[in-house]
């Protein structure tokens, strides 16, 4: 978008032309946000309401311990392994959906941390960390 | 939309046929309400795409920016996730966002039908993605790509079992990305149903009419919400998507 032969052209003239403090403006534009870099942040911090935030975290946790139960559910259909399977894979699958919380859970820390007008994350009292 | 009682909230998401095409294996073909509104979500966004940049103008018009505005949205989840490497995907991730986002939006319009409130058509975009990680990991990294599953600094004997969890919770992303979107529009459909159908019985029943301002209100505020949850979902859904595609373009942490 830059012209090179204008700005040959105004300096032939002397005048300042539209292109003489272009490298100033670009500057200044550069340090505002872009409008859809400023929609992608807004959109982030809706993404930290209380309704975003439940479902986030409970479709993580369920959706682990369905699979674990399905995958369980294969193996004792297929290997004849009736209860074993289910109940281990079950509770692995406990163990996974807590993982994916505590996942997610840090991933929006992360982006709570980064917005410096984001509500803090209401935390555990018997926390110590 | 004739049969059953129109009230129930559970009616909206009715599967109609509406053009038969026959049976194979049993099983009916027919084109449906949610094909239509597919078809209508597609159509949608062409228009929207070629019409906003059909004047390729250096200053955009107003139709042009918004174009271009969902360009650079995209883009900058992509970057902010997955790097620019991740920039590949972008056709994929695009088209997913506007699909979502399209879809969404045609469902808030009173008598449509939503097509991302019925978890197949999710679940089906979700496995998209979640191939798309697989076949993607394995071309790129090879057999390095089974180092997601393997976290480093974990004792041997504990490895196994921990190894099994990262597979499970792997195995879960697909259903976590789908029923998301799917439970987010849904129950929003359905209380908006719910209350609209709580101002018809009020207004019906005679004495008790002037209390249907209240769940009246209820359904215009949530009818702003759904508009918010809507556009947020597809946002979700191009952010946890591409956050996927960052694991198999950089598995191993």
């Amino acid at each position: 978008m830059t012209d090179p032969r204008e700005t040959k052209r105004t300096q032939r003239d002397g005048k300042p032309g539209f292109t003489s403090d272009l490298a100033a403006r670009i500057k200044r534009a550069q340090g505002e946000d872009s409008p859809a870099q400023a929609a992608a942040d807004r959109m982030r911090q809706r993404e930290m309401t209380g309704l975003g935030r439940g479902f986030r975290l409970g479709s993580e946790f369920v959706a682990a311990v369905v699979v674990g139960a399905a995958l369980g559910w294969g193996i004792d259909r297929l290997f004849g392994t009736t209860p074993w399977g289910m109940i281990i894979l079950l509770l692995l699958g406990f163990a996974a959906g807590v993982l994916n919380v505590v996942r997610a859970a840090a991933e929006m820390n992360a982006e709570a941390a980064k917005l410096p007008m984001a509500p803090s994350v209401p935390d555990d009292e018997d926390e110590d960390k | 939309m004739a049969t059953g009682n129109p009230i129930e909230p559970i009616h909206q998401f009715e599967i109609v046929d509406i053009l038969p095409l026959g049976n194979i294996g049993g099983a009916n073909i027919a084109f449906t309400n949610s094909g239509l509104f597919m078809v209508l979500t597609v159509a949608a966004i062409g228009a929207f795409l070629i019409f906003s940049s059909a004047q390729r103008a250096i200053v955009p018009g107003r139709w042009q920016l918004l174009a271009e505005m969902s360009h650079e949205f995209v883009a900058n989840i992509i970057r902010s996730t997955a790097g620019s490497e991740g920039m590949k995907f972008f056709p994929l991730i695009f088209s997913l966002f506007m699909f979502v986002l399209f879809a969404n939006l045609w469902g808030m319009i009173p008598y449509f039908f939503t097509v991302t409130s019925h978890i197949v058509i999710t679940m089906a975009l979700a496995l998209l993605v979640f191939g798309t990680v697989i076949i993607y990991g394995f071309w790129r990294n090879g057999f390095k790509f089974l180092k997601l599953f393997v976290p480093t600094g974990v004792p041997m004997y504990i490895l196994p079992l921990v190894t099994l969890i990262e597979v499970i919770s792997f195995l879960s992303r697909p259903l976590s990305l789908s029923l998301r979107l799917f439970g987010n529009i849904m129950a929003g459909h359905i209380v908006l149903k719910v209350f609209g159908g709580m101002v018809v019985a009020l207004l019906a029943a005679g004495g008790w009419a002037a209390l249907a301002i209240g769940p009246f209100v209820m359904a215009v505020a949530i009818t702003g919400l759904e508009f918010l949850v809507a556009a947020l979902q597809a946002y979700v859904f191009a952010v946890l998507a591409s956050m996927y595609l960052n694991d198999a373009i950089h598995p191993g942490h």
